[in-house]
């Protein structure tokens, strides 16, 4: 039975990671290659797009998508989508695709080129080949050199805020369970050896 | 529209429920404190008159207003969100 109980707390755990880690920004440093867009037929991989642009019909089956094309600080190609998150989740209200396309085109640096452009592009979600999903860019910003230090305040904040919310919720369970639900077990269960 | 229509409903119900709880845990505190305030000051007169008298004053203090900061932090949270996404 106590690897029931493990099992169970790993699985809700490793659940609860994996949704901070889609949902909570971060940050890549890359350089712009190329900026496109390409019609997108969603599928099974559909959860993984957001909405069409604020304001246009949210039902149609496909559309187009920006997206931005990049190559990382380590040499590795990123390809960014770069959708409205409009109204919905998760909560980055972002409504400025079209502007964000044109900054990054407005960037964009090959490998041939004399100096390097590196931007940080901000973004939430995963690259995944198998299922053709893409993180979404929030917003991106030129610097200097690959090696700036970014801090990550905003997922600083909200982890700290988690963590304490867990904590307080556990304390109070535990001794709920010690003041109440032990002795009532007890009553009920003396003498079973 | 549809999703901000969606929005702004369930995060009105949402703060809403949070704002019924938090002024029943709060008013409760507070009579809490009344209590064992009674005993401190070495019982004077009636309990549940010296209880009441202070809620009454709690009614109408600062305090239970700042309990409609759970509509006004959120709103705000969401405003600065927007305006660093889309203008910064």
């Amino acid at each position: 039975m106590v690897y029931v109980k493990w099992v169970f707390l790993g699985t809700f755990w490793v659940l609860v990671a994996a949704f901070f880690h889609y949902t909570l920004p971060q940050h890549d440093i890359a350089r712009i290659t190329d900026t496109y867009e390409k019609r997108v037929d969603f599928g099974e991989n559909s959860l993984f797009w957001s909405s069409p642009d604020i304001g246009n019909a949210t039902t149609v089956a496909n559309r187009d998508v920006f997206f931005i094309q990049s190559f990382r600080g380590n040499g590795k190609p990123m390809i960014y989508r770069n959708e409205d998150t409009g109204w919905g989740w998760p909560p980055y209200f972002k409504f400025d695709t079209s502007n964000l396309q044109a900054e990054a085109a407005d960037l964009i640096s090959k490998k041939s080129a004399v100096n390097a452009q590196w931007v940080v592009v901000r973004h939430y979600g995963w690259r995944n080949e198998f299922m053709s999903i893409y993180p979404n860019a929030i917003s991106v910003w030129a610097v200097d050199n690959p090696d700036v230090r970014i801090i990550p305040w905003m997922n600083i904040i909200i982890l700290t805020i988690f963590a304490a919310l867990v904590w307080g919720i556990t304390v109070r369970w535990k001794r709920f369970r010690r003041n109440r639900v032990d002795p009532f077990v007890d009553e009920y269960t003396d003498g079973w050896g | 529209m549809m999703q901000l229509a969606r929005l702004l409903i369930f995060g009105f119900l949402f703060l809403s429920l949070v704002y019924v709880v938090v002024s029943l845990w709060s008013r409760s505190v507070r009579a809490a404190k009344l209590r064992s305030e009674w005993i401190g000051s070495g019982q004077p007169g009636d309990k549940e008159s010296f209880v009441q008298g202070g809620l009454k004053e709690y009614d109408g203090s600062i305090r239970r207003k700042l309990i409609l900061l759970v509509y006004i932090v959120p709103v705000a949270i969401v405003g600065t969100i927007i305006y660093m996404t889309n203008f910064m």
